[in-house]
Protein backbone atom coordinates (compact mmCIF):
# COMPACT_ATOMS: atom_id res chain seq x y z
CA UNK A 1 0.00 0.00 0.00
CA UNK A 2 2.62 2.58 1.11
CA UNK A 3 4.65 1.18 -1.67
CA UNK A 4 1.84 2.64 -4.24
CA UNK A 5 1.38 5.66 -2.43
CA UNK A 6 5.16 6.64 -2.94
CA UNK A 7 4.91 5.67 -6.99
CA UNK A 8 1.69 7.64 -6.98
CA UNK A 9 3.36 10.91 -5.15
CA UNK A 10 6.24 10.10 -7.42
CA UNK A 11 4.58 10.28 -10.45
CA UNK A 12 2.58 13.24 -9.76
CA UNK A 13 5.41 15.47 -8.76
CA UNK A 14 7.27 14.28 -12.24
CA UNK A 15 4.00 15.94 -14.20
CA UNK A 16 3.44 18.56 -11.97
CA UNK A 17 6.76 20.01 -11.95
CA UNK A 18 8.11 18.77 -15.25
CA UNK A 19 11.05 17.42 -14.33
CA UNK A 20 13.28 16.26 -16.83
CA UNK A 21 13.50 13.13 -17.74
CA UNK A 22 17.81 12.73 -17.60
CA UNK A 23 17.00 14.25 -13.94
CA UNK A 24 14.30 11.73 -12.78
CA UNK A 25 11.80 10.16 -15.21
CA UNK A 26 8.33 9.27 -13.74
CA UNK A 27 7.77 5.46 -12.71
CA UNK A 28 5.48 5.45 -16.51
CA UNK A 29 8.69 5.83 -17.94
CA UNK A 30 11.22 3.31 -16.24
CA UNK A 31 8.62 0.53 -16.64
CA UNK A 32 7.69 1.83 -20.60
CA UNK A 33 11.74 1.61 -20.78
CA UNK A 34 11.39 -1.64 -18.55
CA UNK A 35 9.42 -3.31 -21.03
CA UNK A 36 10.89 -2.20 -24.37
CA UNK A 37 14.64 -2.78 -23.55
CA UNK A 38 13.92 -6.25 -21.78
CA UNK A 39 15.91 -7.91 -24.84
CA UNK A 40 18.93 -5.50 -23.75
CA UNK A 41 18.85 -6.50 -20.02
CA UNK A 42 18.35 -10.15 -20.38
CA UNK A 43 21.99 -11.45 -20.68
CA UNK A 44 22.84 -8.40 -18.14
CA UNK A 45 20.65 -10.09 -15.80
CA UNK A 46 21.35 -13.62 -16.02
CA UNK A 47 25.10 -12.84 -15.63
CA UNK A 48 24.08 -10.87 -12.66
CA UNK A 49 22.07 -13.77 -10.98
CA UNK A 50 24.96 -16.18 -12.19
CA UNK A 51 26.99 -14.47 -10.03
CA UNK A 52 25.44 -13.44 -7.15
CA UNK A 53 24.49 -16.85 -6.74
CA UNK A 54 27.66 -18.35 -7.19
CA UNK A 55 29.17 -15.79 -4.44
CA UNK A 56 26.08 -16.84 -2.19
CA UNK A 57 27.01 -20.33 -2.04
CA UNK A 58 30.56 -19.51 -1.79
CA UNK A 59 29.85 -16.95 0.84
CA UNK A 60 27.86 -19.36 2.66
CA UNK A 61 29.77 -22.11 2.67
CA UNK A 62 33.10 -19.95 3.96
CA UNK A 63 31.06 -18.53 6.41
CA UNK A 64 29.15 -21.71 8.02
CA UNK A 65 33.18 -22.69 7.86
CA UNK A 66 34.50 -20.49 9.49
CA UNK A 67 31.38 -20.72 12.09
CA UNK A 68 31.98 -24.11 12.66
CA UNK A 69 35.97 -23.57 12.85
CA UNK A 70 35.37 -20.96 15.27
CA UNK A 71 33.02 -22.33 17.66
CA UNK A 72 34.63 -25.73 18.24
CA UNK A 73 37.68 -24.51 18.94
CA UNK A 74 37.45 -21.69 21.50
CA UNK A 75 40.55 -20.04 21.87
CA UNK A 76 40.49 -19.23 17.83
CA UNK A 77 37.26 -17.28 18.65
CA UNK A 78 38.49 -15.26 21.20
CA UNK A 79 41.22 -14.39 18.95
CA UNK A 80 39.79 -14.19 15.69
CA UNK A 81 36.14 -12.64 16.56
CA UNK A 82 37.82 -8.75 16.15
CA UNK A 83 39.66 -9.65 13.04
CA UNK A 84 36.06 -10.60 11.57
CA UNK A 85 33.89 -7.97 12.77
CA UNK A 86 37.25 -5.40 11.10
CA UNK A 87 36.55 -7.24 7.47
CA UNK A 88 33.57 -5.55 7.90
CA UNK A 89 34.91 -2.22 8.24
CA UNK A 90 36.43 -1.81 5.03
CA UNK A 91 34.76 -0.26 2.45
CA UNK A 92 33.97 -2.39 -0.39
CA UNK A 93 34.47 0.28 -2.69
CA UNK A 94 38.17 0.67 -2.10
CA UNK A 95 39.09 -2.63 -1.36
CA UNK A 96 37.30 -3.96 -4.96
CA UNK A 97 40.45 -1.84 -6.99
CA UNK A 98 42.93 -3.51 -5.36
CA UNK A 99 41.37 -6.95 -5.69
CA UNK A 100 41.23 -6.22 -9.64
CA UNK A 101 44.97 -5.35 -9.12
CA UNK A 102 46.24 -8.57 -7.38
CA UNK A 103 43.76 -10.97 -9.25
CA UNK A 104 42.92 -9.51 -12.47
CA UNK A 105 39.55 -9.04 -14.07
CA UNK A 106 38.27 -12.68 -14.03
CA UNK A 107 35.53 -13.84 -11.58
CA UNK A 108 38.02 -14.63 -8.43
CA UNK A 109 37.78 -10.66 -7.44
CA UNK A 110 34.26 -10.58 -8.11
CA UNK A 111 33.57 -13.68 -5.51
CA UNK A 112 35.47 -12.63 -3.43
CA UNK A 113 33.88 -9.28 -3.01
CA UNK A 114 30.72 -11.50 -2.75
CA UNK A 115 32.37 -13.83 0.00
CA UNK A 116 33.63 -10.83 1.72
CA UNK A 117 30.22 -9.22 1.94
CA UNK A 118 28.18 -12.55 2.43
CA UNK A 119 30.02 -14.50 4.83
CA UNK A 120 29.69 -11.60 7.74
CA UNK A 121 26.05 -12.15 8.87
CA UNK A 122 25.97 -15.89 8.54
CA UNK A 123 29.44 -16.31 10.54
CA UNK A 124 28.02 -14.25 13.21
CA UNK A 125 24.27 -15.98 13.55
CA UNK A 126 25.35 -19.29 13.25
CA UNK A 127 27.99 -18.66 15.82
CA UNK A 128 25.08 -17.03 18.08
CA UNK A 129 22.96 -20.36 17.66
CA UNK A 130 25.54 -22.32 18.21
CA UNK A 131 26.13 -20.56 21.77
CA UNK A 132 22.81 -20.19 22.65
CA UNK A 133 21.91 -23.59 22.57
CA UNK A 134 19.98 -24.17 25.65
CA UNK A 135 22.27 -25.31 28.18
CA UNK A 136 20.10 -28.33 29.48
CA UNK A 137 19.91 -29.60 26.63
CA UNK A 138 23.84 -30.18 26.31
CA UNK A 139 23.72 -31.07 29.68
CA UNK A 140 21.84 -33.86 29.30
CA UNK A 141 23.45 -34.59 26.19
CA UNK A 142 27.12 -35.13 27.99
CA UNK A 143 25.46 -36.93 30.79
CA UNK A 144 23.98 -39.14 28.48
CA UNK A 145 27.63 -39.57 27.53
CA UNK A 146 27.70 -37.90 23.87
CA UNK A 147 30.52 -36.93 22.38
CA UNK A 148 31.45 -33.51 20.85
CA UNK A 149 31.08 -34.64 17.83
CA UNK A 150 27.59 -35.95 18.72
CA UNK A 151 26.42 -32.98 20.67
CA UNK A 152 27.14 -30.80 17.31
CA UNK A 153 25.18 -32.53 14.93
CA UNK A 154 22.57 -33.83 17.39
CA UNK A 155 22.18 -30.11 19.29
CA UNK A 156 24.03 -26.99 18.32
CA UNK A 157 23.70 -27.79 14.74
CA UNK A 158 19.53 -27.97 14.41
CA UNK A 159 19.50 -25.59 17.49
CA UNK A 160 21.33 -23.27 15.01
CA UNK A 161 19.47 -23.60 12.08
CA UNK A 162 16.76 -21.10 12.74
CA UNK A 163 19.06 -18.44 13.22
CA UNK A 164 21.52 -19.83 10.99
CA UNK A 165 18.66 -18.96 8.44
CA UNK A 166 18.16 -15.60 9.46
CA UNK A 167 21.75 -15.05 8.67
CA UNK A 168 21.06 -16.48 4.87
CA UNK A 169 18.49 -13.94 4.25
CA UNK A 170 20.62 -10.84 5.48
CA UNK A 171 23.42 -12.42 2.76
CA UNK A 172 21.24 -13.21 -0.26
CA UNK A 173 20.01 -9.78 -0.13
CA UNK A 174 23.80 -8.62 0.33
CA UNK A 175 24.84 -11.26 -2.05
CA UNK A 176 23.06 -9.12 -5.46
CA UNK A 177 24.59 -5.87 -4.35
CA UNK A 178 27.92 -7.26 -3.83
CA UNK A 179 27.88 -8.86 -7.11
CA UNK A 180 27.02 -5.41 -8.88
CA UNK A 181 29.53 -3.87 -7.01
CA UNK A 182 32.08 -6.46 -8.56
CA UNK A 183 31.05 -5.57 -11.61
CA UNK A 184 31.08 -1.89 -11.70
CA UNK A 185 35.25 -3.35 -11.49
CA UNK A 186 35.20 -4.47 -14.70
CA UNK A 187 32.93 -6.75 -16.24
CA UNK A 188 31.64 -8.02 -19.83
CA UNK A 189 27.95 -8.01 -18.27
CA UNK A 190 25.85 -7.71 -16.00
CA UNK A 191 23.67 -4.96 -14.22
CA UNK A 192 26.50 -3.40 -12.73
CA UNK A 193 27.52 -2.91 -15.81
CA UNK A 194 24.32 -1.59 -17.45
CA UNK A 195 24.46 1.05 -14.77
CA UNK A 196 27.50 1.87 -15.39
CA UNK A 197 26.75 2.98 -19.11
CA UNK A 198 23.34 4.25 -17.97
CA UNK A 199 24.30 6.83 -15.97
CA UNK A 200 27.90 7.62 -17.72
CA UNK A 201 25.27 8.26 -21.18
CA UNK A 202 22.50 9.88 -18.54
CA UNK A 203 19.99 7.57 -19.37
CA UNK A 204 18.49 8.25 -15.64
CA UNK A 205 15.68 5.65 -16.83
CA UNK A 206 17.93 3.19 -17.12
CA UNK A 207 19.71 3.40 -13.69
CA UNK A 208 16.22 3.11 -12.32
CA UNK A 209 15.26 0.19 -14.60
CA UNK A 210 18.96 -1.21 -12.97
CA UNK A 211 17.98 -0.49 -10.03
CA UNK A 212 14.49 -1.46 -9.69
CA UNK A 213 15.70 -5.48 -11.06
CA UNK A 214 18.53 -5.11 -8.34
CA UNK A 215 15.53 -5.08 -5.47
CA UNK A 216 13.57 -7.31 -7.21
CA UNK A 217 16.27 -9.65 -7.58
CA UNK A 218 16.78 -9.53 -3.81
CA UNK A 219 13.51 -9.99 -2.78
CA UNK A 220 13.62 -13.13 -4.71
CA UNK A 221 16.85 -14.47 -3.71
CA UNK A 222 15.21 -13.77 0.07
CA UNK A 223 12.20 -15.91 -0.89
CA UNK A 224 14.02 -18.11 -1.83
CA UNK A 225 15.88 -19.02 1.71
CA UNK A 226 12.72 -18.35 3.27
CA UNK A 227 11.23 -21.06 1.96
CA UNK A 228 14.20 -23.15 2.01
CA UNK A 229 14.16 -22.13 5.41
CA UNK A 230 10.13 -23.38 5.57
CA UNK A 231 11.17 -26.56 4.06
CA UNK A 232 14.34 -27.74 6.63
CA UNK A 233 12.90 -26.32 9.68
CA UNK A 234 9.50 -28.18 10.24
CA UNK A 235 9.13 -27.31 14.08
CA UNK A 236 8.02 -24.47 15.73
CA UNK A 237 10.89 -22.52 17.11
CA UNK A 238 10.67 -20.94 20.53
CA UNK A 239 7.20 -22.81 20.82
CA UNK A 240 5.23 -21.93 24.05
CA UNK A 241 5.53 -26.08 24.59
CA UNK A 242 8.74 -25.60 26.99
CA UNK A 243 7.96 -24.37 29.57
CA UNK B 1 29.05 -42.91 47.02
CA UNK B 2 32.03 -42.20 49.37
CA UNK B 3 32.53 -39.23 51.05
CA UNK B 4 31.70 -36.91 48.09
CA UNK B 5 32.12 -33.02 48.78
CA UNK B 6 31.34 -30.42 45.97
CA UNK B 7 32.05 -27.00 46.11
CA UNK B 8 31.26 -24.10 43.44
CA UNK B 9 33.14 -20.81 43.84
CA UNK B 10 33.87 -21.70 47.65
CA UNK B 11 30.41 -22.37 47.64
CA UNK B 12 30.07 -25.60 49.87
CA UNK B 13 27.03 -27.64 48.23
CA UNK B 14 27.93 -30.94 49.12
CA UNK B 15 29.40 -32.20 52.14
CA UNK B 16 30.84 -35.45 52.84
CA UNK B 17 28.05 -37.67 51.16
CA UNK B 18 28.40 -41.32 51.45
CA UNK B 19 25.34 -43.86 50.30
CA UNK B 20 25.27 -46.58 48.20
CA UNK B 21 22.32 -48.00 45.68
CA UNK B 22 22.02 -51.99 45.41
CA UNK B 23 20.84 -53.93 42.80
CA UNK B 24 17.41 -53.63 41.87
CA UNK B 25 16.75 -51.16 44.28
CA UNK B 26 14.81 -48.52 44.82
CA UNK B 27 16.45 -45.36 46.56
CA UNK B 28 14.98 -41.71 47.14
CA UNK B 29 16.88 -38.63 48.04
CA UNK B 30 14.74 -36.11 50.04
CA UNK B 31 16.23 -32.60 50.73
CA UNK B 32 14.99 -28.78 50.08
CA UNK B 33 15.32 -27.12 47.15
CA UNK B 34 18.61 -25.46 46.30
CA UNK B 35 20.25 -27.89 48.86
CA UNK B 36 22.29 -29.64 45.91
CA UNK B 37 20.34 -32.80 44.62
CA UNK B 38 20.56 -31.74 40.74
CA UNK B 39 24.52 -30.95 41.13
CA UNK B 40 24.72 -34.84 43.03
CA UNK B 41 23.56 -36.26 39.61
CA UNK B 42 25.63 -33.85 37.73
CA UNK B 43 28.75 -35.60 39.52
CA UNK B 44 27.18 -38.68 39.43
CA UNK B 45 26.72 -38.29 35.41
CA UNK B 46 30.35 -37.07 35.32
CA UNK B 47 29.24 -33.19 33.90
CA UNK B 48 31.07 -32.25 36.95
CA UNK B 49 34.25 -33.93 39.49
CA UNK B 50 33.53 -34.45 42.91
CA UNK B 51 36.32 -32.08 44.79
CA UNK B 52 37.01 -35.18 47.10
CA UNK B 53 35.33 -38.65 47.39
CA UNK B 54 34.94 -41.44 45.01
CA UNK B 55 32.25 -42.29 43.07
CA UNK B 56 32.25 -45.93 42.32
CA UNK B 57 29.58 -48.32 39.88
CA UNK B 58 30.14 -52.04 40.38
CA UNK B 59 33.17 -51.59 42.40
CA UNK B 60 34.86 -49.72 39.82
CA UNK B 61 35.90 -46.00 40.10
CA UNK B 62 33.66 -43.30 37.55
CA UNK B 63 34.37 -39.99 38.75
CA UNK B 64 33.64 -37.33 35.61
CA UNK B 65 32.62 -40.36 33.47
CA UNK B 66 30.17 -39.78 31.30
CA UNK B 67 27.18 -41.75 30.14
CA UNK B 68 27.53 -44.55 32.67
CA UNK B 69 24.23 -44.12 33.87
CA UNK B 70 20.47 -43.40 32.53
CA UNK B 71 19.24 -39.89 33.67
CA UNK B 72 15.74 -37.90 33.80
CA UNK B 73 16.93 -34.47 34.13
CA UNK B 74 14.25 -32.17 35.75
CA UNK B 75 13.03 -30.46 33.00
CA UNK B 76 11.70 -33.05 30.10
CA UNK B 77 15.26 -31.74 27.95
CA UNK B 78 13.83 -33.18 24.44
CA UNK B 79 15.54 -31.87 21.48
CA UNK B 80 12.32 -29.70 19.94
CA UNK B 81 13.22 -30.30 16.60
CA UNK B 82 12.81 -34.04 16.79
CA UNK B 83 9.68 -36.33 16.68
CA UNK B 84 8.75 -38.01 20.05
CA UNK B 85 9.52 -41.79 18.83
CA UNK B 86 13.14 -39.69 17.37
CA UNK B 87 13.95 -38.13 20.80
CA UNK B 88 13.43 -41.78 22.56
CA UNK B 89 15.70 -43.34 20.22
CA UNK B 90 18.22 -39.86 20.87
CA UNK B 91 19.58 -42.10 23.47
CA UNK B 92 20.20 -45.36 21.53
CA UNK B 93 21.79 -43.36 18.93
CA UNK B 94 24.28 -42.06 21.39
CA UNK B 95 25.32 -45.60 22.16
CA UNK B 96 25.58 -46.87 19.23
CA UNK B 97 22.28 -48.92 19.44
CA UNK B 98 18.83 -48.87 17.63
CA UNK B 99 15.55 -50.42 19.39
CA UNK B 100 12.84 -48.62 17.15
CA UNK B 101 10.09 -51.69 17.94
CA UNK B 102 10.70 -51.62 21.67
CA UNK B 103 10.63 -48.15 21.61
CA UNK B 104 6.78 -48.43 19.86
CA UNK B 105 6.02 -50.42 22.66
CA UNK B 106 7.01 -48.23 25.32
CA UNK B 107 5.09 -45.24 23.86
CA UNK B 108 2.29 -47.37 23.61
CA UNK B 109 2.63 -48.49 27.35
CA UNK B 110 2.68 -45.12 28.26
CA UNK B 111 -0.39 -43.78 26.77
CA UNK B 112 1.17 -42.02 23.69
CA UNK B 113 0.25 -43.90 21.14
CA UNK B 114 -0.53 -41.97 17.99
CA UNK B 115 2.02 -39.51 19.00
CA UNK B 116 5.19 -41.12 17.96
CA UNK B 117 5.49 -38.25 15.01
CA UNK B 118 4.29 -35.08 16.92
CA UNK B 119 6.93 -32.50 18.42
CA UNK B 120 7.55 -32.39 21.89
CA UNK B 121 5.71 -28.56 21.52
CA UNK B 122 2.56 -30.14 20.86
CA UNK B 123 2.64 -32.12 24.01
CA UNK B 124 1.56 -31.31 27.41
CA UNK B 125 3.99 -30.99 30.25
CA UNK B 126 3.56 -34.81 31.73
CA UNK B 127 3.47 -36.24 27.86
CA UNK B 128 6.93 -34.51 27.46
CA UNK B 129 7.88 -35.89 30.94
CA UNK B 130 6.59 -39.47 30.00
CA UNK B 131 8.88 -39.30 26.67
CA UNK B 132 11.81 -37.97 28.66
CA UNK B 133 11.28 -41.06 31.02
CA UNK B 134 11.09 -43.24 27.93
CA UNK B 135 13.98 -42.06 27.03
CA UNK B 136 16.14 -42.87 29.88
CA UNK B 137 14.49 -46.26 30.72
CA UNK B 138 15.59 -47.48 26.70
CA UNK B 139 19.13 -46.44 27.38
CA UNK B 140 21.07 -49.74 28.80
CA UNK B 141 22.62 -48.14 31.82
CA UNK B 142 21.75 -50.56 34.84
CA UNK B 143 21.25 -47.14 37.21
CA UNK B 144 18.52 -44.52 36.37
CA UNK B 145 18.85 -41.24 37.93
CA UNK B 146 15.64 -39.24 38.28
CA UNK B 147 15.57 -35.57 39.28
CA UNK B 148 12.22 -34.76 40.21
CA UNK B 149 10.91 -36.10 37.72
CA UNK B 150 6.90 -35.44 39.19
CA UNK B 151 7.60 -31.99 40.15
CA UNK B 152 5.88 -30.06 37.15
CA UNK B 153 2.87 -32.63 37.61
CA UNK B 154 -0.61 -32.29 39.45
CA UNK B 155 -1.63 -33.96 41.83
CA UNK B 156 -3.65 -36.63 39.50
CA UNK B 157 -1.26 -36.86 37.25
CA UNK B 158 1.60 -37.16 39.29
CA UNK B 159 0.02 -40.45 40.83
CA UNK B 160 -1.35 -41.94 37.33
CA UNK B 161 3.05 -41.16 36.43
CA UNK B 162 4.26 -43.07 39.51
CA UNK B 163 1.79 -46.27 39.19
CA UNK B 164 3.07 -46.01 35.90
CA UNK B 165 6.61 -45.50 36.90
CA UNK B 166 6.19 -48.35 39.14
CA UNK B 167 4.80 -50.96 37.02
CA UNK B 168 7.25 -50.62 34.40
CA UNK B 169 10.28 -51.22 37.00
CA UNK B 170 8.15 -53.84 38.69
CA UNK B 171 8.54 -55.93 35.52
CA UNK B 172 12.30 -55.36 34.56
CA UNK B 173 13.87 -54.52 38.19
CA UNK B 174 16.36 -52.21 37.34
CA UNK B 175 18.10 -49.39 40.09
CA UNK B 176 17.05 -46.42 40.80
CA UNK B 177 18.07 -43.02 42.45
CA UNK B 178 15.59 -40.55 42.66
CA UNK B 179 15.59 -37.45 43.86
CA UNK B 180 12.48 -35.61 45.53
CA UNK B 181 11.46 -32.67 47.79
CA UNK B 182 7.83 -35.17 47.75
CA UNK B 183 7.54 -36.92 51.00
CA UNK B 184 4.72 -38.98 50.38
CA UNK B 185 6.09 -39.63 46.47
CA UNK B 186 9.43 -40.98 48.30
CA UNK B 187 7.28 -43.02 50.66
CA UNK B 188 5.27 -44.21 47.85
CA UNK B 189 7.61 -45.02 45.51
CA UNK B 190 11.32 -46.19 47.58
CA UNK B 191 12.86 -49.01 49.28
CA UNK B 192 15.12 -46.43 51.20
CA UNK B 193 14.83 -42.94 51.98
CA UNK B 194 17.52 -40.61 52.37
CA UNK B 195 17.25 -36.92 54.13
CA UNK B 196 19.43 -33.83 53.05
CA UNK B 197 20.09 -31.48 55.10
CA UNK B 198 20.22 -27.76 53.22
CA UNK B 199 23.28 -26.24 52.40
CA UNK B 200 25.66 -27.77 52.49
CA UNK B 201 23.48 -30.94 51.98
CA UNK B 202 24.97 -33.25 54.29
CA UNK B 203 23.22 -37.12 55.02
CA UNK B 204 20.87 -36.60 58.36
CA UNK B 205 19.34 -39.81 58.32
CA UNK B 206 18.33 -43.03 56.07
CA UNK B 207 15.30 -44.79 56.10
CA UNK B 208 14.41 -47.91 54.73
CA UNK B 209 10.84 -48.47 53.99
CA UNK B 210 8.85 -51.85 54.99
CA UNK B 211 5.42 -51.39 52.97
CA UNK B 212 5.04 -54.84 50.69
CA UNK B 213 5.50 -54.64 46.51
CA UNK B 214 3.54 -54.63 44.50
CA UNK B 215 2.77 -51.43 45.96
CA UNK B 216 -0.99 -50.83 46.58
CA UNK B 217 -2.25 -47.05 46.06
CA UNK B 218 -4.39 -47.12 49.08
CA UNK B 219 -1.39 -47.09 51.21
CA UNK B 220 -1.11 -43.64 51.12
CA UNK B 221 -3.96 -42.98 53.51
CA UNK B 222 -3.31 -45.56 55.60
CA UNK B 223 -2.19 -44.46 59.64
CA UNK B 224 1.58 -46.00 59.14
CA UNK B 225 1.74 -43.88 56.15
CA UNK B 226 1.07 -40.83 57.68
CA UNK B 227 3.31 -41.86 60.43
CA UNK B 228 6.23 -41.84 58.47
CA UNK B 229 5.17 -39.39 56.70
CA UNK B 230 5.61 -37.26 60.05
CA UNK B 231 9.16 -38.69 61.32
CA UNK B 232 10.16 -37.92 57.75
CA UNK B 233 9.23 -34.19 57.88
CA UNK B 234 10.59 -33.53 60.80
CA UNK B 235 14.07 -35.03 60.18
CA UNK B 236 14.11 -32.45 56.92
CA UNK B 237 12.81 -29.73 59.37
CA UNK B 238 15.62 -30.56 61.55
CA UNK B 239 13.27 -31.05 64.69
N1 LIG C 1 27.26 -24.90 37.78
C1 LIG C 1 27.06 -24.26 38.94
N2 LIG C 1 27.81 -23.17 39.25
C2 LIG C 1 27.62 -22.52 40.42
N3 LIG C 1 26.72 -22.86 41.34
C3 LIG C 1 25.93 -23.92 41.11
C4 LIG C 1 26.05 -24.67 39.89
N4 LIG C 1 25.14 -25.68 39.91
C5 LIG C 1 24.49 -25.55 41.08
N5 LIG C 1 24.96 -24.51 41.82
C6 LIG C 1 24.49 -24.11 43.14
O1 LIG C 1 24.35 -25.27 43.92
C7 LIG C 1 23.22 -25.19 44.74
C8 LIG C 1 22.37 -26.42 44.60
O2 LIG C 1 21.77 -26.45 43.34
P1 LIG C 1 20.93 -27.70 42.85
O3 LIG C 1 21.81 -28.90 42.88
O4 LIG C 1 20.32 -27.35 41.56
O5 LIG C 1 19.80 -27.81 43.96
P2 LIG C 1 18.46 -28.71 43.97
O6 LIG C 1 18.47 -29.56 42.79
O7 LIG C 1 18.54 -29.48 45.25
O8 LIG C 1 17.31 -27.76 44.01
C9 LIG C 1 22.48 -23.91 44.37
O9 LIG C 1 22.69 -22.96 45.39
C10 LIG C 1 23.11 -23.48 43.08
O10 LIG C 1 23.20 -22.09 43.04
MG1 LIG D 1 17.21 -29.60 41.23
Amino acid sequence: MVLILLVAIWQLSCWLFEIPKWLLPAPSEIWLEGITGWGNYRSHLVSTVKLSFMGLLIGSGVGIIIAVTLHSLPKLREAFYPIIILTQNIPIIVLAPLLVIWFGFGMLPKIIVITLVCFFPITVAALDGFRHTTAELTHYMKMAGASKKQIFWKVEWPYALPSLFSGLKIAATYSVMGAVISEWLGAKEGIGVFMTLASSSFRTDRVFVAIFLIMILSLIFFALISSLEKIIVKWKPKGEGKN
Amino acid sequence: MENITKSFEGNKVLEELSFHVNEGEFVTIVGPSGSGKSTLFHLIGGLYTPDSGDIRMDGERMNGQRGAISYTPQSPSLLPWRTVLDNILLSGEINGEKYELEALRMIERAGLKGYEQAYPSELSGGMQQRVSFIRSLMSPQSLICLDEPFSSLDEFTRMEMQNWLLSIWEENKRSILMVTHHIEEALYLSDRIIVLSGKPAKIKKEFSIPFPRPRQESIILSDEFLQWKRNIYNELRGT
